[in-house]
């Protein structure tokens, strides 16, 4: 049996389930509140992007969003990784920090949502730092298993050579880390839009969040879709972007 | 990698537990001293003594809370996890299946599942369905990506060893490919663990109205600082206790790997 290729049988199998999704809210009787044929949410969502829906000040909430998940991400990035070198350079900063971090990182992190607004008030503040704490954790192990596990012939060799720190650091270490530490910026991404995307929707202010509140509390069913299907492109983009960076790093 | 790298067993120093000591005393003192000291107002930040005060009477108040919590989580991760299973080895049946199949799982995995909540809502209500269906939902990702690249870790060659050395085939399962999968195996039920925690209480912050997230939510919403506080530190030792089983049970399967 001549196989199709996978990317070929992957499509098919969407378009499947598309399919039957369109079709079963035709054919039953299941509320339209509940569930919107993926047409209507497909138009749905050009229009939201035409700006012509009745989705009050589209742009304006997801630049408000995008905005903190940029800057959630450039944060935990530069402290996480600055972290990890830490942790990594001396055997007994990493040996004491390790099971601080680790008892930090079993904490569902959620919970101490409440005590971030409490503290830091709402607005795009709280939101910012409470992707921080959520995404921080996997940059820092990353980074610091990434550091460690570099042969240290390489760093000898480095110096016999004569090369001095700074150039060992960026010609040695940086490049052999760095697939492991895009990997861990990659899941990194992933947990800061999670952390931002709760923020979002625990305590709504603006941001995307706040547009999908408006329609799930106002039952705009295709509309409710349609914001979700556009917050979840954006995350998905995001990690697409470090996948391709990943794959010409390693190469 | 990801933090379960990081559970090497290490030799330890008197520097490294007084560096330890050192950390959590001056965290305590400057936790301590920014409501002493006026810097936050201890409405918005209970004293580490007033949060030690509250600690018990907040344990009996937050008992049928937490048990509703966590029978819930139970739930939703067995349910999660048993799913994973059985569809990660459907997927691994054949090579073919599994480069069809894993970019889609992985998929499940990257997008912001937290952002789909209006929806489950809208299908399931405010009450327990929700919070169930949610967290097995989140926990059923990551253990289906895992229990998939587990069985990618059973090299054939070691199966074909294993057949010429005259294993039967639940010798066969037991010698090689279990331990070859374990490994994979358990830091997925990690990953998957600690989402579903995540996701339950995500659900119950965001509207339950029982347990501890409601509870949690009610506490901050009334103000009742100190309160509040000692509810979050007892649910947080809750999930570590269940992250240190979680570790030790990873540190010994690995062991037995070796």
């Amino acid at each position: 049996m001549p196989r199709i290729s996978p990317a070929v049988a992957r499509a098919a199998i969407v378009l499947c389930i598309l399919a039957v999704w369109e079709i079963t809210t035709h054919l039953s009787s299941a509320s339209r509140i509940l569930i919107a044929p993926p047409s209507e949410i497909f138009w749905q969502v050009v229009n939201i992007l035409a700006t012509t829906s009745n989705v009050p000040k589209f742009y304006p909430n997801a630049w408000i969003t995008i905005q903190e998940f940029i800057g959630a991400f450039v944060i935990t990035a530069a402290l996480g990784v600055a972290l990890g070198f830490l942790f990594a350079s001396s055997k007994l900063i990493g040996d004491a920090f390790e099971p601080i971090l680790l008892v930090l990182y079993a904490i569902p992190k959620v919970i101490l949502y409440p005590l971030f607004v409490l503290m830091l008030g709402i607005g795009m503040v709280p939101k910012i730092i409470f992707g921080i704490t959520v995404g921080i954790f996997v940059v820092i192990f990353n980074t610091s298993a990434a550091v460690r596990q570099i042969d240290p012939d390489y760093v000898k060799l480095a110096y016999s050579l004569g090369y001095g720190r700074l150039m060992t650091f960026f010609k040695i270490i940086l490049p052999a880390a760095a697939p492991t530490i895009l990997a861990g910026l990659r899941l990194g991404f992933g947990y800061t839009v999670i952390g931002v995307m709760a923020a979002e929707l625990l305590v709504v202010t603006d941001g995307l969040g706040s547009l999908i509140d408006w329609a799930s509390f106002n039952y705009y069913t295709p509309q409710l879709y349609g914001l979700i299907f556009i917050t979840l492109t954006i995350g998905v983009a995001g990690n697409s972007l470090f996948s391709v960076l990943e794959r010409r790093w390693v190469r | 990698m990801g933090p379960m790298s990081a559970i090497a067993p290490r030799t330890h120093s008197w520097a490294v537990l007084a560096i330890q000591v050192a950390f959590v005393a001056a965290i305590l003192a400057m936790w301590q001293f920014s409501v002493s000291l006026g810097w936050i107002d201890s409405l918005f930040l209970a004293a580490p003594l007033a949060t030690a005060r509250a600690l018990i009477p907040t344990t009996i108040l937050a008992e049928p809370h937490l048990a509703a919590t966590f029978s819930a989580f139970a739930v939703a991760l067995v349910t999660g996890v048993l799913a994973a299973l059985v569809v990660g080895l459907l997927v691994n049946t054949s090579r073919y299946t599994y480069t069809v199949f894993m970019p889609l799982l992985v998929l499940g995995v990257i997008i912001p599942k937290v952002t789909l909540l209006p929806l489950f809502v809208l299908w399931f209500g405010i009450e327990k369905a929700t919070i169930v269906v949610y967290g097995a939902l989140s926990a059923f990702f990551p253990m289906v990506v895992n229990v998939s690249a587990a069985g990618q870790e059973v090299k054939p060659a070691q199966i074909t060893l294993a057949r010429v050395m005259g294993y039967s085939k639940i010798q066969t399962y037991r010698k090689v490919i279990i331990p070859a999968m374990l490994p994979v195996l358990t830091s997925g039920l990690f990953y998957a663990c600690n989402a579903a925690l995540m996701g339950v209480f995500i659900v119950e912050l965001a509207l339950a109205r029982f347990g501890i997230g409601a509870f949690v939510r009610n506490l901050a919403t009334t103000f009742r600082t100190p309160e509040l506080y000692a509810a979050i530190i007892l649910t947080s030792l809750i999930t570590v206790i269940i992250n240190m089983l979680l570790w030790s049970l990873a540190r010994r399967l690995g062991r037995w790997r070796a």
